[in-house]
């Protein structure tokens, strides 16, 4: 069975998730129809960093993913090697 | 190979309406705003799949639970297995 730390850590990352979507749908699709000087507009960040932070994230990401790769594969070549 | 070329059809597809609106190309002249929540759709749509990833992971993470009869199954079929082996003269 799920232990409780695997409940809590499932369970914030769904709300994670939830807290991100939610956020990020107002950012883009709501915020346009608001006015410039409205209220809401402090919340959030210039619309230009709408794309530009998940482009950082992406790449960040994709590195991430490429160096766990490469180690993977540089651990698993070199007993091969010695064979 | 249909497969594919169906799920082809279809981005090209949602990519053309995409690129329409985005770039104005038929001067339908759509209101700014429209253009403006058009423009970031496909980053959109690819953050809305993390969430979504994330999610279910997260909530299989939460409700991973035992499989307590498919567990004693397999034990029956190790046993009879087993049994079936050592009457073929099999030696363990």
């Amino acid at each position: 069975m799920a232990t409780g730390v695997d409940q809590a850590a499932g369970m914030s990352l769904v709300v994670f998730s939830l807290l991100l979507f939610t956020y990020y749908s107002v950012w883009v699709i709501v915020l346009p129809f608001v006015d410039s000087d409205h209220v809401l507009h402090k919340y959030f960040l210039p619309r230009e960093y709408s794309v530009i932070l998940p482009g950082i994230a992406a790449v960040i990401l994709l590195l991430c993913i490429g160096a766990f790769t490469a180690v993977v594969m540089w651990k698993n070549r070199k007993p091969k090697k010695a064979d | 190979m249909t497969k594919l070329l169906e799920w082809l059809f279809g981005v090209s597809l949602v990519g053309a309406v995409w690129a329409l609106v985005t770039f104005d190309l038929l001067d339908l002249s759509l209101p700014k705003t429209y253009r403006e929540v058009a423009w970031p759709m496909p980053l959109y749509l690819l953050v809305s799949f993390g969430c979504y990833s994330l999610a279910t992971v997260g909530y299989r993470v939460a409700t991973f639970n035992d499989c307590e009869e498919a567990a004693k199954e397999l034990q029956g079929q190790i046993k009879e297995a087993k049994e079936d082996l050592r009457k073929k003269g099999l030696k363990m």
